[in-house]
């Protein structure tokens, strides 16, 4: 069979199994978990029909299957490895573990919210728990970034100036059981752009013994390696352009940390990530054919966080509103924060910034709710008290809701303590 | 009564090269440093050593380690599915030929009783039932003794440890069974004090392919409140009273390497170690001490 | 402020020592602090913890880097550079140290008339049968130098602070006694007590130079291999001199020897090797000192001998 040089319908986790495959992955440790499953099976089975060479294993968790990829990448083959909410945050520790190891790997994450209560929709609750571990975040909108983002993850991981994981997130079905159009390179093309991998650990081989992951007991020695990790992701901001040009020379498709649409002279700047994203850009083309400057930012590149791209792109605008499809309680939105830090001190920095929490638990972010944020940002005055975060949901969904309640059996409120 | 040997018969048989430096900053008298660097004689240079959180972590204290051979510290729940991704590298690595066959490794997890019995007993339960190719050291002072000793599912009946006010009430869990039941190709308990019996076991693992469990009783001075002079005889005294075994279970059959020809009570085990005092003062606790002898004559009854 | 270090070897009592002086100064009225230091060392090896005491509230945490008094109990430590003993101590009002040999410590010059010597641990072995039960004694000390805390607070912190890590009662006297004798033993140091501060009358405030020790470090990426927690000259742990952690030597007769091999098979730590003849030659830059060697040994060829040490 000849790999690849074809445009295909495709589910996003259909695409993160052909990142890897197109990555010539040697390793995949592997555990279940919805809605990432697809991925798993589509690798188990290339593993199985010969079309990859190397090893595909079910570990017993989360937290054992990231062991198990760091080791390997320790030991110096390419690894692949992907999970979901859960899983993510069961081997959480793990992710910590591998980026202070340095190892070299790709791990796909299809965003779900988290548990309690369980659910199997889509928010980013997840992938953000992670976003102080040290690996680097892709936040895919299409099922062609999710392909492609992982090639580009390897060359970003294996180079010298960073080796550190990284973390290509997808979001649950709306990515990952979504099919649409993708574009896949020929195999040759494929090893052009990622050659075959180059280890710079020196592994584990009797001629060559080396310790790794020792423990660090003193605070200053330990505060030079965080700080060395810290750098390593850091420079992913100076490799990702040329990485993303030499992708772009070889695959014709042209990526930014930080992507503008429709955003040179927009008063009003939308800040978000992921698929909901392609909503958003509906949302402003409808604003801008009524004849209003807004415009969208869409952070591709989480970590490291591309602090003077928002910068820029912020810059002078009348107002600001992030999206954020999660919540921290006693916070509001994650990406909000990152976003206020970023452009915190400056100068002409935006006049207003409003935070939104929207499509949690794979809710829908309908039209109305990007007007009615796309409005609130249009009224925002600098002068204005502040302003609260904002949970979108409509008032029909709120009805739905309080009918639930009433099923389960929740008549009325105890409004004990609210306020 | 002891089980014919085919490899060591004699203490000048056993391997002399030494595998660890000294200058580690485990306690004087560890019993499971004792226990390592025994094992680590025998199976030669040739091994990545896989650790779980525990004492045996502190060998490797950033800028010093006592080991020549390679280490991978992980967690404390997963130090058997690191090994799993180590094994699996160099099987790939050696099968595509970007490493030469020769610098193969054994791979050995290396973790205590807290996180064999229960944190990483998850982990290594799927590794066994994997038939992954590789070595668990298991060095068992029964209690979480690296931070400050404890209660851990290792813990003998009685036993006094920091977080037991009136000693264990449980009895410690039996990893041997419960790693014999994956029917592994081989299983085995080990002491320090028998080192040619632990060589023996080394040696018969070794020419068998899959999970193998080496269980060291790990003799603590430090937890077990003993002066660390003792340790051989506190390890010899385990044995001679029947409170640990010596034996082996070669695809789930299980042989004991030695039986002691008359045991001594199990007592004079407990006696010299402060875990245990509360016996003994400020009265004797009969109805315990009974249990405890009572437990261990009921394991040898029924030993094959 | 009164800043207190206290450095011993795992096992001499110095975090309960420098509870002692905590404890000691609470219960004089005093605001205090203390604080033990941990690392991956066990017992024989250095170990340090920290008492603050003042008049007004400590706005201390963590690391004593500038001292005012420098307790030390064993002498060996100073020769140990990796200890840190002497760090800050330029700046001390006073180094204690429990020794019986105080003109052979390595000391530079610059602090030897600022030395305080005191054989401890034969009054706690009379006292106690135990050299290394050093808490009460080396508590006392400091506390005593201090100057500004009366006996009956010492004796209440040691009764506390012993009784709170498990010493029998039948032990306590035994300690408060050994702590009477020490507090008898010693002279305070001159203090200066405002009432609203307690200082000791030579302490003098660093200048803000001597303070921050210089400019700010600029650590730049170093590269994968080197900034990444790994060690590649495996087997260095021998650079690490335990053989300090010894209280008594184990040591071969020759003569007696049978060759038998069971020492070099027994050494937890494999300090013990075989020469060209078969005997047994045990390495002291690391032996520990366990003596298991002289309890395995099947013809009692090897026997104890005290350290030439304070300790």
């Amino acid at each position: 069979m000849v790999d690849g040089g074809m445009r295909k319908l495709l589910t996003g986790n259909a695409a993160a199994a052909w990142g890897a495959r197109m990555a010539r992955v040697d390793y995949v440790p592997a555990f279940p978990i919805t809605p990432q499953t697809e991925i798993i099976e589509l690798l188990s089975d290339w593993f199985g029909d010969g079309t990859l060479r190397g090893k595909f294993v079910t570990l017993d968790s989360e937290h054992s299957m990231l062991t198990a990829a760091g080791a390997a990448a320790a030991a110096g083959v390419r690894v692949f490895t992907a999970t979901s909410s859960q899983g993510l945050v069961y081997g959480l520790e793990l992710l910590y573990t591998l980026a202070g190891w340095r190892v070299p790997l790709v791990l796909v994450n299809v965003s779900r919210g988290l548990s309690a209560p369980i659910t199997l929709g889509p928010d980013h609750n997840d992938v953000l728990a992670a976003r102080d571990t040290g690996f680097l975040q892709l936040h895919a909108e299409t099922c062609q970034e999710v392909f492609d983002f992982i090639l580009m993850a390897y060359r970003l991981a294996e180079s010298p100036a960073v080796s550190v994981p990284v973390l290509v997130n997808l979001d649950g079905f709306q990515l990952s059981f979504t099919r649409e159009a993708v574009e896949l390179p020929s195999a040759e093309q494929a090893g052009r752009f990622l050659g075959p991998f180059q280890p710079l650990h020196p592994g584990f081989r009797h001629s060559r013994p080396v310790a790794q992951g020792v423990a660090v007991l003193d605070g200053a020695t330990y505060s030079y390696f965080r700080y060395q990790l810290h750098r390593a992701v850091e420079n992913a901001l100076t490799e990702f352009p040329r990485v993303a040009a030499e992708f772009a020379e070889t695959f014709g498709r042209s990526y930014s940390p930080l992507e503008l649409y429709r955003a040179d002279d927009a008063e009003l700047i939308l800040v978000m990530i992921g698929s909901y994203a392609t909503k958003a850009k509906a949302a402003v083309d409808r604003w801008r054919a009524a004849g209003r400057r807004v415009g969208l930012a869409r952070l591709r590149l989480v970590r490291p966080l591309p602090v003077a791209e928002l910068r820029r792109a912020l810059a002078g605008r009348r107002a600001v509103g992030v999206l954020d499809q999660n919540l921290a309680p006693g916070l509001g939105g994650i990406l909000f924060q990152e976003v206020a830090g970023a452009v915190a001190g400056m100068a002409n920095g935006p006049a207003v910034m409003r935070s939104f929490v929207g499509g949690l638990g794979g809710k829908d972010v309908s039209d109305d709710e990007f007007d009615h944020l796309l409005s609130t940002l249009e009224a925002a005055r600098p002068e204005d008290p502040p302003a609260d975060v904002e949970l979108l949901m409509t008032q029909s969904e709120w009805l739905q809701v309080a009918r639930s309640l009433t099923v389960a059996g929740k008549e009325g409120g105890d409004h004990a303590g609210s306020s | 009564m002891r089980v014919a040997r085919e490899h060591f018969h004699n203490l000048k048989e056993l391997p002399k090269t030494e595998q660890l430096e000294p200058g580690s900053p485990l306690c004087a008298g560890c019993g499971g440093l004792s226990a390592l660097r025994l094992v680590h004689q025998v199976l030669g240079e040739n091994v990545v050593w896989v650790n779980a959180a525990g004492c045996m972590t502190l060998l490797a204290t950033f800028p010093y380690t006592p080991m020549h051979a390679s280490w991978l510290y992980t967690t404390m729940g997963s130090a058997a599915a690191g090994a799993q991704g180590v094994r699996d590298a160099l099987d790939i690595l050696i099968e595509s030929g970007r490493l030469p066959a020769e610098e193969n490794l054994h791979v050995v997890v290396l973790a205590g009783d807290g996180s064999t019995l229960d944190m990483g007993l998850s982990a290594t339960s799927a590794a066994i039932h994997r038939q992954l190719d590789f070595w668990y050291l298991c060095y068992d002072n029964e209690a979480y003794g690296n931070t400050g000793f404890q209660l851990s599912a290792a813990s003998p009946l009685g036993s006094l440890t920091a977080t037991t006010h009136h000693g264990a009430t449980q009895r410690k869990k039996d990893i041997f069974e419960i790693w014999r039941a994956h029917r592994p190709p081989y299983v085995a308990t080990l002491s320090a004090h028998d080192p040619l019996d632990l060589a023996e076991k080394i040696a018969r693992g070794k020419e068998l392919h899959g999970p193998k469990l080496l269980l060291s009783l790990a003799v603590c001075p430090t937890g077990w409140g003993f002066d660390p002079a003792l340790g051989d005889e506190i390890a010899k005294l385990a044995i001679e009273t029947g409170v640990w075994p010596l034996k082996e279970a070669k695809d789930g059959v299980v042989r004991h390497t030695y039986r002691p020809s008359r045991f001594r009570p199990v007592e004079d085990y407990l006696r010299p170690q402060r875990r245990f005092r509360h016996l003994f003062a400020p009265q004797r606790n009969e109805e315990l001490l009974s249990r405890l002898q009572q437990q261990v004559d009921a394991y040898w009854r029924d030993a094959t | 402020m009164i800043r207190v270090r206290l450095h011993g070897r795992g096992g001499h009592g110095v975090k309960t020592a420098g509870r002692i002086v905590g404890s000691a100064a609470f219960h004089a009225g005093f605001h205090g602090q203390d604080a033990p230091v941990y690392g991956a060392e066990r017992r024989g090896a250095a170990v340090a913890s920290y008492a603050w005491i003042d008049r007004g509230p400590i706005r201390e945490r963590g690391v004593i880097a500038r001292p005012d008094l420098i307790v030390i109990a064993d002498e060996t430590l100073l020769a140990d550079p990796a200890s840190g003993v002497l760090a800050g101590a330029e700046t001390a009002t006073a180094l204690f140290v429990n020794t019986d040999r105080v003109e052979a410590l390595a000391l530079p010059d610059s602090l030897r008339s600022r030395v305080i010597a005191a054989d401890l641990t034969s009054r706690t072995l009379a006292a106690l049968g135990r050299a290394a039960a050093l808490s009460a004694s080396l508590g006392a000390a400091a506390v005593r130098l201090l100057g500004a805390v009366p006996l009956d607070a010492l004796l209440q912190a040691i009764r506390d602070e012993l009784t709170a890590i498990g010493v029998a009662p039948t032990e306590l006297g035994k300690n408060e006694q050994l702590a009477r004798d020490v507090f008898a033993l010693l002279q305070p140091l001159a203090f200066a007590d405002t009432g609203k501060s307690l200082s000791l009358a030579a302490q003098s405030a660093p200048a803000a130079s001597e303070r921050t020790g210089g400019s700010m470090a600029q650590v730049g990426y170093e590269g994968v291999m080197r900034g990444t927690p790994s060690i590649l000259s495996g087997g260095n742990s021998a650079a690490r001199h335990t053989g300090a952690w010894r209280v008594q030597r184990p040591v071969i007769d020759p003569a007696l020897c049978s060759r038998c091999g069971l020492c070099f098979v027994q050494c937890p730590d494999g300090v013990v090797s075989l020469d060209a003849e078969g005997y047994p030659v045990i390495d002291y830059d690391h032996c520990k000192g366990c003596l298991l060697c002289q309890r395995v040994c099947p013809v009692g060829a090897i026997h104890e001998e005290r350290e030439t040490r304070a300790w």
